[in-house]
């Protein structure tokens, strides 16, 4: 991956104080790199030299395991030793870490520091003994922020992704499990990690998420929404066509359904493609609690998501156009709250919505320590002050609010972002043409989602195109029993599709009928 | 980039055509009843508009201060000139898809209500699900009567009619569409329930007047007017109305009373509920004349039984199912005269002989006035009792038991 941005290598000189002082002015003098020079009973005529970066390293493991070693060697005769070969006996017979290398390089020694290993030269040797001595301060493993569950495992990832390829490693005990490490970033030279099941994920989608990770060209990334940015199908679109999460099971999950899981170090969170619509409407909790309990949840959710867009929208435009369609009792109930109201029903809607956008903005930039000040400003100022001064209708507050609410049943947030911009574009048709724009959006918006795909994916699938396979419904709107769901979805395994032999539940032993 | 240029000519359109039918709730006058009555060669058309402060909850407890309508009048030779008058005196648009009900004056009636219905197919803010009365009095004196128990007295007698229909099937709720069903069709003849103010001359015209237990008038279904063609020929008593409805098989649930014989004479201290009903029409042609054989089946619960016998036993119930047919019989019979004295087939004769006998109906429509009092009705019916309700004997039967 970092190919591209290979200059010409510059090999290591047999000097070893040339070597410490080339790695020193690469970095250009910077104070957190440490250069120890010492001597070992192994070799007491040449110098050696331990350099690290200080603070990603763990100094404990680099002095238990290195220098204590090398310090208190007591075989100064050794073979190697005698042979010139002093790095291959520090590293066959001295070193007492797992991981080590050789390299020879000066890009190569470089490169290991940054990555928080430890580079141990020798005078003499035109060669570097790398040792993987990672460490430092970072957060540990604790409950998902975002993504709350009630019934399910409760931790989630962490900055680390080696920490975060290990809570996936210890749900799948699989050797199909297969984990692919890229370098991405010509200054932060990101560990991105691709993760996939082996014969379940579909090949072609595994080497298209490798091509396009490959065609990445940036100086950094911090997170995995700039990989997100640069590998999804459509960019100008309101839709995620990506999920991400930050709960390990629900990587484990989307890997047995065959999909791509893609990792970046220093966020918790991971991206998996290729997702479609209906996916972002399925919470980890839907396949933990019963399937009956599920499903209804689920249907609230696809409720909620069509009320989130909608209302606000079908409000302006009945009040405004169709007042024929309410029952007269409510028509005259929300005639009296529109008395003495100076704006019309478009303005007073577009009012409410913009300040509660500005409100959850807030609420969620400003210090913890104000956090109770918002909602007081929130509920009493703007809801029913509002209200008492003739500003807006109590009917719209509650539109608004009822709507606000609904927004917060999405259990992925990139889709929930998505219906509050939509539903801006819908109020302003409503206002504009009333019930015949609201349709003639939603028709734009229907068109728009059955032309986007997701790694070569419809998104609207199964819905559109239509159900390839029988029983590929089990899992969309409602959920059936586990045993009852035997295909993965969305056709991503062609050659592995189903998940479990049948679809019968397994018949249960009725021990009451012994005595 | 092509695309956004498009873009650009679509949202101009948007900006300069959109919005030009937009009415803020505001900015309407919710008509909630509309009056019709003929005055010197003009109509003149009243208007009960709802005032939603009034009736909203929240400002105070119902029964205060201030009326929830308000109604006035404007006059013109035409009705839609009548209705577009308004705006001289009203700072609202008058907004009648909301309208509950029609009321129409005698004499607007007699006169015809051609131009009624003619606003009504024309337009599509009037809808035809409105019901239609007709008033004894103005049309415009119904619109004033406040109703106990409602805020919207418009609503309140719509309610009134929908109560009637399906618990006493005495009147019936006749819609805009119902009419023009039943005159457009073979017999080109309705009947519209009448409304009258009952009680003292006081109008119930002041929201005060709630405050009291009782009111000194109120508003009632009143009569049946029969309408031919377009036109108010008369009127005939709710007992002779419940004889049609009992023709035209839209009995849906009522209490019968009843006396204790045969001929359907005597005190009528005993009732049943009919929970189900049904009539059928047969006719027969007979010499230029018809004969009507009058089929009705009818289920039902008794309520009120002072006959005595043991209602355990199935002679005695059939002794009480033999009482209330001979009751029914007598009012399809008061019903059947009524009409007939009007010659206008408000029970759908015609519609019957024309579904049945088309040619003979050819001949006969064009003068079906004349042939139409001549038909002979056949009636039979049956009663059946599916409960003697949770008592068997009875009362006073059980008591001489006692004593014993």
């Amino acid at each position: 991956m970092n190919k591209k941005n290979a200059g010409p290598l510059t090999p290591l000189s047999p000097s070893l104080h040339a070597n410490a002082e080339a790695i020193r002015n690469r970095f250009g003098g910077s104070c957190d790199i440490v250069v120890r020079f010492f001597r070992s009973d192994a070799a007491p005529d040449r110098e050696l030299a331990i350099i690290y970066v200080s603070g990603i390293v763990d100094a404990e493991t680099i002095n238990e395991s290195v220098m204590e070693p090398l310090m208190s060697l007591k075989l100064p005769q050794h073979a190697y030793v005698k042979g010139g070969k002093l790095l291959e006996a520090l590293r066959n017979c001295v070193v007492s870490i797992g991981s080590i290398k050789d390299v020879s390089t000066l890009e190569e020694a470089l490169q290991c520091l940054t990555d928080g290993l430890c580079v141990i030269m020798a005078d003499g040797s035109p060669a570097a003994l790398i040792a993987e001595v990672c460490g430092g301060e970072q957060r540990g493993v604790t409950i998902p922020q975002t993504q709350t569950v009630i019934r399910g495992p409760q931790h989630g990832f962490v900055e680390n992704i080696r920490v975060n390829i290990s809570l996936i490693r210890r749900i799948i005990r699989s050797s199909d499990l297969h984990i692919q490490m890229h370098k991405i970033g010509r200054q932060t030279h990101s560990n991105v990690a691709v993760l996939y099941l082996h014969g379940t994920a579909d090949e072609s989608i595994v080497k298209e998420v490798y091509r396009r990770l490959a065609a990445i060209d940036i100086d950094g990334v911090l997170e995995t929404g700039y990989i997100e940015e640069f590998i999804q199908d459509e960019t100008f679109t309101l839709f995620p066509t990506l999920l991400n999460s930050e709960r390990p099971d629900t990587v484990a999950a989307a890997l047995l359904e065959g999909r791509v899981a893609i990792m970046v170090d220093g966020t918790p969170l991971v991206l998996m493609a290729p997702t479609t619509f209906f996916t972002f409407f399925q919470s980890p909790e839907d396949y933990y609690q019963r399937f009956d309990i599920a499903s209804f949840v689920r249907i609230i959710r696809y409720a909620a998501y069509v009320v989130a867009m909608l209302l606000p929208a079908l409000y302006i435009a009945v009040t405004t156009y169709h007042q024929e369609m309410l029952p007269t009792t409510l028509l005259i109930s929300l005639a009296a709250q529109r008395e003495g109201i100076p704006f019309p029903g478009l303005i007073e809607a577009l009012l409410m919505e913009m300040t509660f956008e500005v409100l959850r903005e807030a609420g969620l930039r400003m210090p913890r320590a104000i956090g109770p000040a918002i909602s007081i400003v929130g509920a009493l100022v703007l809801g029913q002050s509002a209200v008492q001064a003739g500003i807006v209708s109590a009917g719209m507050v509650i539109i608004v609010s009822f709507t606000a609410i609904s927004n917060f049943v999405m259990p992925e947030f990139n889709m929930a972002a998505t219906s509050r911009i939509i539903r801006f574009v819908y109020m302003l048709m409503a206002g504009v043409f009333g019930f015949f724009g609201i349709f003639i959006s939603v028709l734009f918006t229907l068109i728009h989602l059955t032309s986007l795909r997701s790694f070569g994916v419809p998104y609207m699938s199964p819905l559109a195109p239509g159900p390839t396979k029988q029983g590929i419904w089990r899992d969309v709107f409602i959920r059936l029993p586990w045993w009852a769901i035997v295909l993965r979805p969305l056709d991503l395994s062609l050659r592995n599709p189903k998940r479990r032999p049948n679809g019968r539940k397994p018949p249960a032993q009725r021990h009451s009928d012994k005595p | 980039m092509n695309k956004w240029k498009l873009l650009l000519p679509l949202f101009v359109c948007m900006l300069a055509v959109g919005c030009w039918n937009r009415v803020e709730l505001n900015e309407i006058g919710i008509v909630s009843a509309t009056g019709v009555d003929w005055k010197d060669g003009n109509w003149v058309l009243s208007y009960q508009v709802v005032i939603p402060q009034a009736i909203s909850g929240m400002s105070g407890v119902g029964g205060g201060s201030a009326a929830s309508v308000n109604v006035f009048s404007t006059k013109a030779e035409g009705f839609r000139a009548a209705i577009s008058k308004a705006s001289q005196e009203t700072s609202r648009r008058l907004y009648f898809s909301h309208n509950q009900i029609v009321i129409v004056g005698q004499e607007a009636a007699r006169k015809g209500m051609a131009p009624l219905f003619e606003t009504y197919l024309r337009n599509h803010d009037a809808r035809e699900t409105v019901s239609v009365f007709l008033s004894k009095g103005s049309a415009r004196h119904m619109l004033e009567q406040l109703i106990p128990l409602e805020k919207i007295p418009g609503a309140a007698i719509q309610r009134m009619i929908t109560n009637e229909e399906i618990n006493s099937s005495t009147y019936r709720q006749m819609t805009i569409h119902q009419v023009l069903l039943d005159l457009m069709g073979a017999t080109k003849a309705t009947g519209i329930p009448g409304l009258v103010v009952s009680g003292s001359r006081e109008s119930m015209n002041r929201a005060d007047k709630l405050s009291q237990t009782n009111t000194p008038s109120k508003v009632r279904l009143f009569d049946l007017g029969l309408i031919s063609e377009d036109k108010l020929v008369g009127w005939i008593s709710g007992e002779e109305s419940q004889g049609v409805m009992w023709l035209k098989n839209h009995v849906k649930r009522a209490v019968i009373p009843f006396a204790c014989t045969e001929e359907a004479k005597g005190q009528k201290s005993s009732s049943i509920r009919i929970i189900h009903a049904e009539t059928k029409l047969r006719p027969e042609p007979s010499g230029g004349k018809w004969i009507m054989h009058v089929d009705a089946k009818a289920v039902g619960t008794l309520m009120e039984y002072n006959c005595g016998g043991d209602l355990s036993k199935p002679a005695q119930v059939e002794k009480a199912e033999k009482f209330i047919e001979a009751e029914i019989t007598s009012i399809m019979q008061k019903g059947w005269k009524a009409v007939r004295k009007y010659r206008t087939d408000v029970v759908g004769f015609g519609n019957v002989i024309h579904k049945k006998y088309p040619k003979q109906w050819a001949e006969a429509k064009d003068n079906w006035t004349e042939l139409f009092p001549q038909t002979t009705l056949k009636i039979t019916v049956r009663v059946k009792l599916n409960s003697a309700g949770m008592s068997g004997s009875g009362f006073k039967s059980e008591q001489e038991k006692r004593r014993s």
